[in-house]
């Protein structure tokens, strides 16, 4: 999942002499929290509607600025960006490591998108998201080469199709992959699963299978 | 007066194989059980559903490859339509089985637009995981979705309540837009089993805001927890909505000893649902109300979860043991021994560590749940 996958274009922008009045105006009646600033054209900033806020507050260092004050007098610079072509977690990298809310991407000199924290978000819920009626299953594995391999080689045996796949390590040693499989049945595919020898941590084995005579 | 029921042999034709859960031998069993206490029903046979009743709510497309598909064709995007995959595998009239299955459900809707009975039983249908175009989790046709858009173009509303363990979701995304059909499906939270949705959040879009109503449980949940948000929800909605009729989708997979699913319902239970649901049914949709079947893989448990719903809707006494020639014959046949009185034995399963805590966030999930819809409600 690449930057351009999620970001938004075409990007709402506001020139450098545009009163911080015009520009919170804009965020408001458009629902957005960032605006990229331009002069002649070109990106040399970002404003936030924070920094309109507080620019304009009593608590402003050196005292409250004037609504009709240009937003360059308040915007950030230089401007942190993305390109369309990196992957959607470099993007979540830069804005966590620089604790901001949005990233213009830029092709050389053209901004072509931007992405917002909420963008990412959205990503999260597509990588993680269920999009075909499928189970859970969370198997523990060994954190080495051909066990992920031997998982998936049992289900496409039986032919179950995988819709989704995530993993994440839990120590040093093992790791857990979460798939989402194309059965209502994952209770006998765990069985089977165990009967191979994998950890699977859900669904739980159900020991209630018939009553005593 | 007594319920009419429908059923027919042809029903016995809907199955995936020997090795597959949603198995004929439920029908089969249930039958003979009702039969061994002497309570066989008199059943009427509906006719088959026509293509043009499937096509009411299912594209053409789909319709075309099932088709196809039971004659034994192949076609390279049969999967892409839920088809020849594990949980619904093709079998020979696999078309013509499922309008069968459709047929009994629709034709307890007309009976009820007829007015000749106010309460139905279909013994067979069910299947909530059916999609316009998509088969899934064992449910080729969605006989429920089509019973409920024959009833609404007659212009009743319709409250559909399901209480199989999974998310109705086929049911959900066909109406989803619609306003004049109120979902409502308590079932195993999504996150940890199929289909996988069903949260709190899918309330409905357009006119349909508001209008569908998802209670995702936790897994382990129990009688008590069950039935508290059963009742905290279910009621206002109904007393809200104001159905002409309910469509009540009565999968018995909730049960404890269920091999597919993690909520540990007791007969109790069910017996205080299908109680609950005739009550309701009453106060609130002048009692008229269609029963279909659904999931339910534990066989034992299965029949009798059944033998309840058809024995307290004809208003028979519930028999404290089963007969012992029908645990004998099915004992033999499966292999090994059945539960031999109706109700479970006292003390069934272990006692569950987190019991308190699924307690309250059941109840969390219910009362969010209706936050978030009674704004539409006006």
């Amino acid at each position: 999942m690449l930057i351009k996958d999620v970001m938004h274009s075409p990007v709402l922008t506001v020139d450098e002499t545009v009163s911080l009045e015009a520009a919170y105006a804009i965020m408001l009646q458009r629902n957005i929290r960032h605006i990229p600033v331009t002069r002649e054209g070109q990106v040399v900033g970002m404003v936030t509607d924070r920094d309109i806020r507080l620019a304009t507050s009593a608590l402003a260092r050196g005292g409250a600025k004037g609504l009709e004050t240009p937003v360059r007098e308040v915007m950030s610079h230089p401007v942190v960006s993305g390109d369309p072509l990196d992957p959607v977690e470099e993007a979540a990298r830069v804005m966590r490591e620089r604790k901001i809310g949005a990233l213009p991407v830029m092709e050389g000199s053209q901004m072509v998108g931007i992405v917002t924290g909420i963008d990412l978000l959205e990503a999260l819920l597509r990588l993680t998201g269920v999009h075909r009626p499928s189970g859970r299953l969370e198997v523990r594995l060994l954190d080495r080469p051909g066990e992920l391999a031997g998982l998936t080689r049992l289900l496409a045996e039986r032919g179950i199709n995988i819709h989704s796949l995530l993993t994440y390590a839990t120590d040093s040693d093992t790791l857990n992959a979460v798939v989402r499989v194309g059965t209502l049945d994952t209770h006998r595919l765990a069985a089977e699963l165990r009967q191979s020898g994998f950890e699977v941590r859900w669904p739980p084995s159900k020991p209630l299978s018939h009553p005593e005579p | 007066m007594s319920v009419p029921v429908f059923y027919s042999p042809h029903y016995l034709r809907y199955t995936f194989g020997p090795q597959h859960p949603f198995s004929p031998l439920r029908l089969e069993m249930l039958l003979d059980l009702l039969q061994a206490l002497g309570q066989a029903p008199l059943y009427l046979e509906p006719p088959q559903a026509t293509r043009e009743e499937v096509r009411s709510v299912h594209l053409e497309s789909f319709v075309r490859r099932v088709e196809t598909a039971s004659r034994g064709e192949n076609l390279p995007d049969l999967a892409a339509y839920g088809l020849g995959t594990g949980d619904t595998p093709i079998f020979p009239d696999m078309d013509g089985a499922t309008r069968w299955l459709v047929g009994g459900t629709l034709e307890a809707a007309r009976t009820i637009l007829r007015g000749t009975a106010s309460e139905v039983l279909q013994l067979g249908g069910g299947l909530h995981h059916a999609q316009a175009d998509l088969a899934s989790g064992f449910c080729v046709y969605n006989d429920l979705s089509i019973a409920i858009r024959h009833l609404s173009q007659q212009g009743l509303r319709v409250a559909y309540i399901d209480i199989d363990v999974h998310h109705g979701d086929g049911v959900q995304w066909i109406h989803y837009d619609e306003a004049e059909v109120l979902t409502f499906s308590i079932h195993e939270s999504g996150r940890y089993l199929f289909p996988g949705t069903g949260h709190l959040h899918e309330i409905g879009k357009a006119a349909g805001t508001g209008r569908k109503l998802n209670l995702p449980l936790e897994p382990f949940t129990e009688d008590a927890s069950y039935l508290e948000v059963f009742q905290m929800t279910l009621e206002p909605a109904l007393k809200w909505f104001r159905p002409d009729v309910l469509l009540v989708q009565c999968g018995a997979d909730a049960h404890y000893q269920d091999p597919l699913a993690e909520i540990l319902l007791t007969t109790q239970a069910y017996a205080q649902l299908f109680s609950l649901l005739r009550q309701y049914a009453r106060a609130f949709a002048a009692g008229k109300v269609i029963y279909t079947l659904g999931g339910g893989y534990h066989l034992d448990a299965t029949s009798r979860v059944w033998t309840m719903l058809y024995l307290s809707l004809q208003d028979q006494a519930l028999p404290d043991h089963l007969p012992q020639p029908w645990l004998e014959r099915w004992g033999t046949r499966l292999g090994h021994f059945l539960t031999h009185t109706l109700h479970d034995p006292p003390g069934s399963y272990s006692e569950i560590p987190r019991r308190l805590e699924i307690e309250r966030r059941n109840r969390q999930v219910a009362q969010r749940m209706l936050e978030t819809v009674q704004p539409y409600w006006h």
